[in-house]
């Protein structure tokens, strides 16, 4: 096959993978098909595997968008297909009525956005699948929920509609100032314009509220305790991730230090990481959002690194993507066995882990300790770890101990794999 | 008279003749009046497809018959009036066939056809008007055509909102006769031309002329619902649904709307107005106007007086887009034209289809009408996120070059009010559909009919599905040939460019 035929033969695949969910979401459709969920899936995952970069553009769609499958974005759709193929087999298998035909439909048109938004190569594109997306998710995330999902909700709602406004008004910037919206033309054109930081601040806080980093966190806690974990994961897979992308994409990466900017950006970052981990230390707090968060934090950190230093950015430009992806599925992994060690022990609902209590009572374990050895003024040799863990035998088990690392085991994996790929970004 | 000036007035003909067959029509005789109907809604479409075409390919269709000495009816399809003619042509063949099957049983059905047929016939007559006293006598006879239409239920509260409209109407069709008479005593002429005719007139004319402008925008602006000229509109919601759908869409507010749009670039001229300091002033009424209507919009229970605080809101995008004085935003004014009539049309028919099939007129009863009737609400969707300026709804490519011709033209100031306006839209759009599709239906409707196993008639169903379709494809595919944008660029290219 000549490697022309290939190209078209790609450039057919790269349509379809994202005119078939949404021609399945069409009731009288998908209502005839087994797996209407997984089928959707089926050219996407082609497309993930099939070797190849090839690029095309729509001139009559949207503006002029297109759609491009390149290296670096098979990463993002090898991500995305991991993701919807484990939340579609976690519905289908479902016994509650959330498999029913309106929730296929919105999933299905979920999917079509996020998978359009993956592949489109300019703003416009990028733009106008991911509002397809979002409305889709929230369609998903509320239907069939109780009032606590209706609240969730409407919190994710209001935080999307100003996210797009700005959003928005950073396109019509950017298309302002250049005729070529695709992310390279935007990315050069907005370094070098006179409303650089403006694009720039509005950009950020746009993709900071989409994707839930602190102080924009609230959205992202309240979804995260009232959802099941089928939409627990697609809230990783689609706001969240496709907020991270986005942020690489539209933001003037790598041409033009942005100084104080970066460095705010940078601090925000870092500040994000540390209230996560503390908030991860709390009794109350739901932890996967502050896993999520925390990693969100990390990447807003490596994001002013690179807005700072646009040498660096540019030299290792290439492992961006491959971090999201990494981050996306360590999430989504998170999620899946925290869901999984909680089922085994009949507990609902999935993300909330009250068994993290154990941790907790570490903490207690050890305050008290403390209180007991050297607010007391005993002597000095007693302080040891061992005592430590010798008060927490007596205030809780052994076993608890063993079962904490069982159920953590995916955190404790996520934070030295987290650790290890920033000690290699900053290296 | 050769061919090309034949074209103008069948095309009034088309919708003129059919009227006037029907008023003589009983009611009983409900296929002729059907096939009289639609033929006529085909027959204007067909024509207004070849002349679109063939001024695309650089034809001219003009009429001039005289009617006073010194004046002439002109009857001219020039690219700015093809897309209102075209919007008006459309809509009225789907809002026909909408209105054979909401009023199917009701009786009156001559009378309500016949002043339908007349209403778009003066309708395409205004788009059509090649000066400023043809406009003005077809922007009358749209008055007087539309009137027994508001009040065609015969009700008491229909006939208190009909004579609202006529006091507000009338009082603006005297303002533009004042304002017409004046500008004909300056400049002895009345005929359209892009970038106007008073650029000639000298400095000693200029208080006049502002307040010339002034006494035509207040005429127009009351059957655009300019905001404090807006009073009728929330009224004329007794009207049944597919007047209501004429009235927003196709024929008086737009008639209003076009005709700022023909005061300011082809009386005025946009350079000449914008040296006389009057597009400032217009940008800014059309401002309050978006804020005020969506602020009205956001505590309305009634269906129908939410859509049309809408209205009141999004046909002044137009107006913006229109009195910001630069050519990207006079693409997004005047394509806004076609995309707020595709989908407040959509809005209304499924607004009429809850009416008619469940005998739902409040939004607090619409809780989980998603469910009873899917499609119906999915067109409304469709709409109300048009509405709102989410992509790829035609909505999206208003805002777009609004907000591109504001940067444009450095009135960064009119972004904030789109965003304003998209944030309200949000929260009086968002709230209907998070009822429709998550909330449970009750247990009965308040006046449920039965249509069987279909949600309703299909032809009530299949009109707001159509138009729905439309709006998608309108914003999808912006720059594919042919379309509203496209036509809009080709517009704009004439208007601002010097010959």
């Amino acid at each position: 096959m000549s490697a022309e035929i290939y190209a078209i033969l790609l450039s057919i695949v790269m349509v379809i993978a994202v005119a078939w969910p949404l021609l399945l979401a069409i009731p009288a459709l998908h209502s005839r098909l087994y797996w209407p969920r997984h089928l959707a899936i089926v050219p996407v995952a082609l497309l993930a595997v099939l070797p190849g970069n090839v690029s095309l553009q729509l001139p009559w769609l949207l503006f002029g968008t297109g759609f491009t499958i390149d290296d670096a974005t098979r990463w993002v759709l090898a991500m995305s297909v991991v993701i919807w193929f484990t939340a579609a087999t976690m519905i289908t298998s479902s016994k509650q009525g959330f498999a029913n035909g309106r929730s296929t439909t919105f999933f299905l048109l979920t999917l079509a956005g996020n998978l359009g938004a993956v592949l489109a190569n300019d703003l416009v594109g990028f733009f106008c699948f991911t509002t397809i997306m979002s409305y889709g998710f929230y369609a998903l995330f509320v239907q069939n929920g109780n009032a606590e999902t209706q609240r969730a909700g409407r919190l994710y709602l209001i935080f999307l509609i100003i996210a797009d406004l700005l959003l928005f008004e950073a396109l019509l910037l950017a298309a302002f100032t250049t005729d070529n919206l695709r992310f390279e033309g935007v990315r050069e054109a907005m370094a070098k314009a006179s409303s650089s930081q403006f694009y720039l601040w509005v950009t950020f806080i746009g993709f900071a509220l989409k994707t839930g980093i602190w102080p924009a966190h609230l959205w992202l806690s309240s979804a995260f305790k009232s959802t099941n974990q089928a939409t627990a994961l697609l809230i990783i897979g689609v706001p969240v991730v496709m907020g991270w992308l986005g942020a690489v994409r539209w933001l003037p990466l790598g041409e033009h230090a942005f100084g104080i900017s970066a460095m705010i950006i940078q601090m925000i970052g870092v500040i994000g990481v540390l209230y996560a981990t503390l908030k991860l230390c709390t009794p109350t707090s739901v932890k996967i959002v502050w896993m999520s968060s925390g990693a969100a934090s990390l990447f807003i950190a490596a994001l002013g690194t690179g807005l700072a230093h646009p040498t660096i950015w540019r030299q290792y430009e290439y492992l961006g993507y491959p971090f999201i992806a990494s981050l996306g599925i360590l999430l989504a992994l998170l999620i899946v066995t925290i869901g999984w060690t909680q089922k085994t022990r009949h507990q609902h609902p999935a993300v909330a882990l009250p068994r993290v209590e154990i941790l907790n009572r570490w903490i207690g374990a050890t305050r008290q300790w403390g209180e007991d050895t050297l607010l007391g003024l005993q002597s000095l040799w007693h302080v040891s770890w061992l005592k430590v863990v010798k008060h927490y035998q007596y205030s809780s088990h052994w076993q608890k101990l063993q079962d904490f690392v069982a159920g953590w085991n995916a955190t404790i994996t996520l934070f030295v794999l987290l650790g290890l790929a920033l000690a290699w970004l900053a290296a | 008279m050769n061919w090309n000036a034949w074209m103008p007035p069948l095309m009034i003909a088309s919708s003129l003749l059919p009227g006037l067959i029907i008023f003589g029509l009983t009611e009983e005789r409900v296929r002729l009046r059907t096939v009289l109907n639609l033929s006529g809604a085909l027959v204007k479409l067909v024509l207004v497809g070849f002349v679109l075409w063939g001024v695309s390919q650089g034809q001219q269709y003009e009429t001039r018959l005289a009617l006073l000495p010194g004046l002439e009816l002109v009857l001219r399809a020039g690219p700015l009036s093809l897309l209102f003619v075209s919007l008006s042509a459309v809509l009225w063949l789907v809002t026909t066939v909408y209105a054979i099957g909401y009023l199917e049983h009701s009786p009156h059905r001559s009378r309500f056809f016949g002043f339908f047929s007349l209403c778009v016939t003066a309708t395409v007559g205004v788009a059509l008007s090649g000066n400023l006293i043809t406009f003005l006598l077809f922007y009358e006879l749209l008055t007087l055509a539309t009137y027994p239409l508001v009040v065609h239920r015969g009700t008491e509260a229909a006939r208190h909102a009909g004579l609202i409209y006529l006091r507000y109407t009338i009082t603006g069709g005297a303002l533009l006769l004042v304002a017409t008479v004046w500008l004909y005593t300056l400049t002895g002429t009345l005929e359209f031309t892009p970038q106007g005719f008073l650029d000639s007139l000298g400095a000693e004319h200029h208080t006049a002329l502002i307040i010339i402008f002034t006494l035509l925008i207040a005429g127009f602006g009351v059957k655009a619902a300019l905001v404090p000229l807006h009073g009728w509109l929330p009224q004329a919601m007794v009207a049944p649904a597919p007047v209501s759908a004429l009235l927003h869409a196709v024929a008086v507010v737009k008639a209003g709307a076009f005709g700022i749009v023909r005061v300011v670039y082809d009386v005025f001229g946009v350079e000449f107005a914008a040296n006389l300091g009057v597009l400032a002033p217009l940008a800014w009424l059309a401002a309050i106007t978006i804020i005020y209507g969506s602020l009205r919009a956001l505590f309305q229970d009634d269906l129908k007086r939410r859509l049309a605080f809408s209205t009141i809101s999004q046909v002044s995008y137009i107006v913006l887009g229109t009195a910001i004085a630069g050519p990207v935003a006079a693409i997004g004014g005047v394509v806004h034209l076609v995309h707020q009539g595709l989908m407040k049309i959509t809005l209304f028919f499924c607004a009429g289809n809850l009416a008619e099939t469940l005998g739902i007129h409040k939004i607090s009863e619409m809780n989980g009408v998603g469910r009873r009737m899917p499609w119906t609400m999915a067109a409304f969707t469709i709409g109300a996120f048009g509405m709102i300026g989410a992509p790829p709804v035609a909505g999206f490519v208003t805002k777009w070059y609004l907000g591109l011709g504001a940067l444009q033209a450095g009135q960064e100031w009119v972004i904030i009010v789109l965003a304003g306006s998209s944030l309200l839209n949000a929260a009086y759009f968002l709230p209907i559909l998070h009822r429709a599709w998550f909330q449970e239906p009750p247990s009965t409707w308040p006046k449920e009919f039965d249509f069987g196993r279909k949600e309703t008639a299909w032809m009530l169903l299949l009109p707001p599905v159509i138009t729905a379709l439309m709006a998608l494809a309108a914003g999808l595919l912006a720059t594919s040939t042919f379309s509203p944008l496209e036509w809009a660029q080709f517009i704009a290219e004439h208007e601002f460019s010097r010959p």
